[in-house]
């Protein structure tokens, strides 16, 4: 069973919120990556976001665009993440989604890239510059077995979009929770509760909440309807301000989800 | 996959699920608008009176004489604005407004794009708010000023290499946020589908009236249609009514910064390897991760990565022959047509200009080559003139 599969069953029959973070591969630099992935594990964090560097990131606010600036500057691709994430396997078995820009796959070549995720274990798949319509290229290879899974996004304008969005769905549903790119504060969209409430009613996974959230009380008001919280920018900025300290990442993490 | 939104395997709509309804409304109101005869009375009244339309093609006469086969001009650079730019916004900006937006967002390389938009925004009344490369900034401080004065708000864009292309990452930016109200207004015949359709449709007159114009003066077609290549608004524009011509051939002419082989230059034709940006998938400058590269062009306006996916599709039919020109190579054209014709053109202009002069050399007297003149040189005289460096111009 794939990874994300796997975790967000155990958190259902345990009742419990999942908590997932994001962070750019490779940062400050890919050994101690590996190090802070399985802190965040002990910790608690279910599922790891890494952001693979782009040079283009229209996605991205400026907290995730600096750090992707400052990847591609040391060196960081996506050889050299795949190559981490294949060495970490051996005993850390957090789910792992790339969250990466079409083109970095297009230009590894689709198949091989889907193959690469494979054997290195990478269970997930975010890429928001490919929308619904134009999904049927990598499709065409995720039915092999224990491919990643390509986690839909949701928008809080996508209105009539949301069941063909979640038709087949595996994983988890991504909602974008405002407007715009990643890292704003936490100004949500002004009807984000319906919005949610919304996407819960068509979707058969569990659904989690992300875009501009710092603490567990930017999420208080919806936690009746979403399964989880994600935590981008904001996680980035505290590492940084911490100067990557491994205790006060696991210090975060864990007051996160006892806020939860 | 929308087949609808592709040139062979060019183009697509590459953007993130908040656009995708966004890009369905503008595409619906589009191809409404284009069937509504009342629409075109609009957009004809605006390019009559406005814009100042039809321009002139013109018979280039000393540069006949000097090069040899029939060199005619299609003199875009006298629109009001100065340049091919203001069809396509005046056409978009009719469309915002059957939209009932009420703010308009662009980005601008070379400011042309920006001034057009801001100019259209004035014209009728709507907030306008324009995305620059802080270098492209300083290298157009004429242009941001103009922009200003016309009520533009200008966003200076740090991000990346502070140019075209970053200017455009953030106004998408801009857009997935605002764009409940926004009309994103794009410049060139780039972007999701169904952009590149509708700049195309909206730039058409370029060609539609060059047609006539030399049916009329020659009673034949040309032999060669030629105009320069950024993201290819003015050439699609330029190709599009010639396009099912047999007899008629075309080139496009990228910008080969410092020389291809340098690799300091804007031909995304040249290096031949598709990705995606900005919304489509087409030829594109890529380092050996797949990160964009940063483009080198004198000219503000051709310096971009990438370019428009029915030129890359036009590239793999043969149907459109590509090529590019150096810096210097068109700086001396420039200087030559300011010379032997009276006309400053703009340094992008001036890239289809060089490649003309170099195509005429093996081509008979008899022969007709149709040039897009996109735009005026007023905005690049101090380019030109630091280029030069003090050297002797009348050498």
């Amino acid at each position: 069973m794939n990874r994300i599969e796997e975790k967000l069953k155990a958190l259902k029959s345990k009742g419990k919120k999942a908590f997932i973070t994001y962070m750019t591969a490779g940062l400050p630099d890919m050994e101690r990556m590996k190090q802070i992935i399985c802190a965040q594990e002990e910790a608690g964090t279910d599922i790891i976001e890494l952001g693979i560097p782009f040079s283009d990131p229209v996605a991205d606010g400026p907290v995730i665009q600096s750090a992707s600036r400052r990847a591609i500057e040391q060196g960081v691709n996506l050889s050299g993440t795949f190559q981490a994430v294949e060495e970490l396997r051996g005993d850390c078995q957090i789910p792992i989604v790339f969250m990466m820009y079409y083109n970095t796959i297009l230009y590894y070549g689709v198949e091989k890239f889907v193959d690469k995720c494979i054997a290195c274990g990478v269970d997930g798949l975010i890429v928001p510059d490919l929308p619904y319509e134009e999904q049927d290229e990598i499709k065409a290879f995720l039915g092999k077995e224990d491919a990643p899974i390509l986690i839909p996004l949701v928008s809080p304008v996508s209105a009539q979009r949301i069941p063909m969005l979640l038709e087949g769905a595996r994983g988890f549903v991504y909602c974008v929770s405002s407007m715009g790119v990643t890292g704003q504060a936490a100004d949500f969209h002004k009807n984000v509760s319906n919005y949610l409430q919304n996407v819960k009613k068509y979707s058969h996974i569990p659904i989690m909440m992300g875009f501009g959230i710092r603490t567990p009380q930017d999420v208080q008001g919806y936690k009746e309807i979403v399964d989880g919280a994600i935590v981008g920018s904001h996680f980035i900025k505290m590492m940084e301000e911490n100067q990557y300290n491994i205790d006060k990442i696991k210090e975060y993490i864990k007051s996160f989800k006892a806020g939860f | 996959m929308n087949k609808n939104s592709y040139y062979g395997q060019f183009g697509g709509q590459y953007v993130s699920e908040a656009l995708m309804n966004t890009l369905h409304s503008v595409e619906e109101a589009f191809e409404e608008a284009i069937k509504d005869q009342k629409f075109w009375e609009e957009y004809n009244y605006y390019m009559k009176e406005y814009v100042g339309r039809e321009n002139p093609l013109y018979f280039a006469k000393r540069l006949t004489e000097k090069y040899g086969p029939k060199i005619y001009l299609k003199r875009e650079d006298l629109n009001h604005t100065g340049a091919h730019k203001i069809n396509n916004v005046i056409g978009q900006i009719l469309l915002a407004r059957r939209m009932g937006k009420t703010k308009v967002i662009a980005e601008t390389g070379a400011g042309q794009h920006g001034v057009a938009t801001a100019t259209g925004a004035a014209l009728f009344g709507m907030e306008c708010t324009i995305f620059m490369g802080a270098e492209d900034i300083q290298r157009q401080e004429l242009n941001v000023f103009r922009m200003k004065m016309l009520g533009a708000q200008v966003v200076s864009v740090t991000s990346g290499s502070s140019t075209l292309k970053d200017a455009t990452n953030e106004a998408i930016r801009a857009w997935a946020k605002t764009a409940e109200d926004t009309f994103y207004v794009i410049g060139s015949a780039v972007g999701p589908h169904p952009y590149p359709k509708m700049v195309k449709e909206f730039q058409r007159v370029i060609g539609r009236e060059a047609k006539a114009q030399i049916l009329e003066k020659e009673g034949r077609l040309p032999d060669y249609v030629v105009a320069c290549c950024g993201g290819g608004s003015n050439s699609i524009g330029m190709f599009a009514d010639f396009l099912d011509e047999e007899n008629v051939k075309f080139v496009g002419v990228e910008a080969a910064g410092l020389g291809i082989e340098t690799g300091k230059h804007a031909s995304a034709m040249a290096m031949g390897k598709p990705g995606v940006l900005h919304g489509m998938r087409s030829y594109l400058l890529q380092d050996d991760d797949g990160n964009v590269q940063i483009a080198h062009s004198i000219s503000a306006g051709l310096d971009y990565p990438g370019i428009g996916p029915e030129h890359a599709y036009l590239r793999d039919t043969k149907k459109v022959e590509y090529v590019s020109v150096t810096d210097e190579e068109c700086i001396n054209a420039l200087l030559e047509l300011c010379k032997l014709e009276g006309i400053i053109p703009a340094i992008e202009s001036a890239h289809a200009m060089a490649y003309v002069f170099k195509m005429a050399k093996d081509m008979p007297k008899d022969q007709i080559i149709v040039m897009c003149l996109s735009g005026r040189g007023d905005k690049d005289v101090h380019t030109v003139a630091s280029y030069l460096k003090g050297e002797d111009m009348n050498k």
